[in-house]
């Protein structure tokens, strides 16, 4: 369908559908390129809603640095909700791009961003709305080639029938090189293709890999088919962060996020066991203050937003967060900017710096200690004293703000009733703190998700804890947790067996997904959109248990579904890792020791590359010089 | 703080088309926030817990509609010259946001939502309606269209009738309609066409004119 033939049908169905403004583009400061003028064209994709689409970085980043290319054009694309969804498919109308309303399957590639497993059968909907095979292997050239990225993609196996090629790690650079490719190689059939985007450092290519697998259901072997391709797909990562993006576009709807992120840090030093985050995103890079200053600058002179969040794993962690904060708000605070920091620390949370971030608007500060027993934060290393965490709060509640919200983690395997009766403790004692400033205005929430042990952590060899036992430390904090002052939220059972059976899975869960998805599932991490049973029916149908994928203590030795694939932390760091955990053993911030986890080894010449300061780790000296500094030692 | 802060108020009139037409009343709201300060202008906020800039829109458009007469009065903390003001503001507006005039009003003039009466709209239908004027003249000759309307908990009758000003074809593609809209009588065209029972054939509405009371009239083109 032609773009004025998709506009024309538009005009006429969009006012019955729920907020149309999602489906019309027209934001300020988006990029409208002359279709016909522009060799090569990208569709970038984030499968939920646009409301929450527009308000992810990752996708805004990527739009930008394609836009930037003369002879390349980025259009967006979103998820149709249900209601909008039914009324393309009765008027045959297909996906189209939001900037000139092109169908979706007249791009030469699809991006789709999948930040989170539970977007894949909204990945699978959107192919499916595109007109397009869902299935790889039956898109010939005359598709779009479908590339994926994003963090659930460092364990691409369980959408690795659907997607053509994964990019593994950090995009910024890779997807400009992909589209070149894909421009160089046009005509060419889709298996030529794939071959030379399987050469792109940080490519996956999963049909160029044949998995095996043992009689008992665990993987015996990830061989390439091909010679060409590497055995081991290493992450890709840039160098220093690429200059922050400014020109966000302004949405003429209001969307989840009304805020404008500068990413001032990726990666964490922290080594807290559970992360994901923390172990795939290494190394630590920086963004220097001016940089950041000189962005929240050109941010609000473009979009006109009113909030700035400061976005990284662990912002109090920033070297500079006290200049940064003091910066911000001496420059900008005049003009009405405010600005969030998520994701602090308590221990770095000092009272200074909440004065710093609370302005009228806030309500109250968030914190995340996961743990409240010495046990538990030794295992999952995150070590925060309940002494801090009481301080933390007596500060924040005498600087008038009355709500903290905590975040916990309940379901490691090795936590007891006990280390649960020190969440409700400590939220308790933290209450009563409240109560001394504030009297019953003091509020704190609570919010205890289920642990989901993720591949390449420490705990990927960790079964995630029983129904059972999840319901019962459940029950336990509903009854205790609740009252005057006390807000309780927590994730349905169901939710987290789903996340975990997808994060854990391997290459056979694709007949899963694509089942599930024939049988109505989308918006699955909408929770009243989570149709289980179904999910439950598309497993027996496929001779599969999710148990198998939850439940099941991992041998030291088993390879794991994602083993191919290489964040550059060896799987001998995580595994000693993981030991520690179960002796109580903590290990410091790697700021202050490096642990070689393996990103310097596999970055060694990335890292010589690099200005000392530009990241945490430690810098490497050339070999040569190496072996020089080591001759002078050893002269006498 | 019982002194009027404000130095200045700027009364503009602009137009909504394309993408813009899809926005609700407090999107509008929040998009011109924004459209003034990447203007940079100085713009007085609000004091208390959620500061926003002050901005009266006359009255809300309906979704789906186009208009070429919408007005936004903006207090300003301080004077400016208005010459260059109405080209800053198109060099930040999104598509579709068209800015016709700024004006200087007095900043003790009464809130604008108060004072907008009447509007003028114009529907062409995508395909003819050949008793358009039958349908018309039908709906005029009644004395009452009363409607039930659920208010919380009771319904309310009410007539429609005299908010009606006006109603015309001619074209049997176009039907003109003045109807009331303000806080004394509010008629939306959907209101009217449902009446026509025409609200099911694909049609386009744009409101071209707002009537203010005090024969204070803005009309554009």
């Amino acid at each position: 369908m032609r773009p004025e033939q998709i506009e024309r049908v538009l005009d006429r169905i969009l006012l019955k559908a729920e907020r149309p403004g999602r489906y019309v583009g027209g934001e300020y400061n988006s990029i409208v390129k002359d279709w016909d003028a522009t060799d090569l064209r990208v569709a970038l994709a984030f499968p939920d809603i646009y409301d929450l689409g527009m308000s992810n970085l990752g996708v805004m980043i990527l739009y930008e640095q394609l836009n930037q290319q003369p002879d390349i054009l980025a259009e967006r694309v979103f998820s149709p909700w249900v209601d909008m969804e039914a009324l393309m498919r009765a008027e045959g109308l297909p996906l189209y791009s939001l900037e000139t309303k092109h169908a979706i399957r007249d791009f030469d590639l699809l991006g789709i961003s999948l930040p989170y497993e539970q977007l894949y059968t909204n990945a699978l909907n959107l192919l499916d709305l595109a007109g397009m095979p869902v299935r790889s292997e039956d898109r010939d050239s005359t598709y779009p080639l479908v590339v994926a990225g994003g963090h659930a993609c460092f364990n691409p196996e369980p959408v690795a029938d659907f997607i053509d090629a994964f990019v593994i790690g950090e995009g910024e650079e890779i997807i400009v090189e992909v589209a070149h490719c894909v421009q160089a190689l046009r005509g060419q059939s889709r298996e030529e293709l794939l071959r030379a985007v399987a050469g792109i450092q940080g490519m996956y290519v999963p049909r160029f890999y044949d998995v095996t697998y043992h009689r008992d259901g665990t993987v015996a072997d990830i061989i390439p088919n091909r010679p060409d391709v590497p055995e081991r797909v290493l992450k890709r990562i840039v160098r220093v962060l690429p200059p922050p993006f400014t020109r966000f576009l302004v949405p003429n709807i209001d969307t989840v996020h009304n805020r404008a992120p500068v990413e001032i840090m990726r990666g964490c030093t922290r080594g807290c066991r559970f992360c994901h985050a923390g172990m795939v995103t290494r190394p630590v890079r920086e963004r220097p203050v001016p940089e950041v200053l000189e962005a929240i600058g050109k941010i609000t002179a473009s979009t006109g937003f009113e909030e700035i969040s400061l976005l990284s794993l662990s912002s109090s962690d920033y070297g500079q967060v006290h200049e940064l904060v003091s910066a911000i708000h001496d420059e900008f605070g005049e003009a009405g900017l405010s600005m969030s920091l998520p994701s602090l620390r308590i221990e770095t949370a000092s009272a200074e710096l909440l004065s710093k971030l609370g302005d009228t608007r806030r309500s109250g500060f968030t914190f995340a200690p996961e743990a409240a027993t010495e046990r538990m934060r030794n295992l999952i290393n995150k070590y925060v004293p309940t002494e801090q965490v009481l301080q933390t709060a007596r500060d924040v509640y005498a600087g008038g703000w009355r709500t903290i919200k905590f975040y916990f983690m309940i379901g490691h395997p090795e936590e007891t009733i006990d280390d649960v009766w020190g969440i409700i403790d400590l939220c308790k004692a933290v209450l009563r703190e409240g109560r001394k400033e504030l009297g019953n205005k003091a509020n704190v929430n609570v919010g205890v998700s289920t642990f989901i042990p993720k591949p390449h952590t420490p705990f990927q060899w960790v079964p995630q804890d029983s129904r059972e036992q999840v319901l019962e430390k459940q029950r336990l904090l509903k009854r205790e947790l609740r009252g005057p002052g006390l807000h309780l939220r927590w994730n349905d059972i169901e939710s987290s067996e789903f996340e975990g059976f997808l994060s854990r899975g391997d290459r056979r869960l694709g007949q899963v997904v694509q089942r599930a998805w024939e049988l109505g599932c989308t918006f699955d991490a909408w929770q009243d959109r989570h149709y289980h049973d179904r999910w439950l029916q598309a497993f027996e149908e496929a001779g599969l248990h999710p148990d198998f994928y939850n439940h099941r203590t991992r041998g030291d030795h088993e390879v794991f579904p994602w083993e191919h694939i290489d964040v550059a932390v060896h799987r001998k760091f995580l595994l000693q890792d993981y030991q520690m955990s179960l002796k109580g053993e903590t290990r410091i911030d790697c700021r202050d020791k490096c642990f070689a986890c393996g990103i310097l080894p596999k970055f060694t010449k990335t890292r010589s590359q690099t200005a000392a300061s530009a990241w945490e780790c430690p810098p490497v000296r050339p070999i040569a010089e190496r072996k020089r500094a080591a001759n002078v030692t050893l002269m006498p | 703080m019982s002194q009027n802060p404000a130095r200045q108020r700027l009364r503009i009139t602009f137009g909504k088309f394309a993408a813009m037409k899809y926005t609700s009343n407090l999107d509008v709201a929040k998009i011109w926030e924004r459209v003034l300060r990447r203007a940079d202008l100085p713009l007085l906020y609000s004091q208390g817990f959620n500061t926003r800039p002050r901005l009266q829109l006359a009255t809300a458009l309906p979704l789906g509609i186009t208009s070429e007469c919408e007005l936004l009065d903006v207090s300003l903390r301080q004077r400016i010259p208005l010459d260059d003001v109405p080209q800053q503001l198109r060099d930040v507006s999104p598509d579709g946001l068209e800015i016709y005039s700024v004006e200087e009003v007095p900043v003790t003039s009464a809130a604008l939502q108060t004072r907008v009466r009447s509007a003028h709209y114009v529907v062409t239908f995508e395909e003819c309606v050949p008793d358009l004027d039958q349908r018309v003249a039908g709906l005029l000759a009644k004395h009452r269209i009363l409607r039930t309307i659920q208010r919380k908990r009771r319904s309310v009758e009410k007539d429609l009738r005299p908010l009606i000003n006006e109603l015309k074809s001619g074209d049997p593609q176009v039907l003109q309609m003045h109807v009331a809209v303000g806080d004394r009588g509010n008629l939306r065209p959907r209101d009217v066409l449902e009446e026509l029972d025409l609200h099911e054939s694909w049609h386009r509405v744009h409101r071209h004119r707002l009537v203010l009371a005090e024969t204070e009239e803005v009309t554009c083109n």
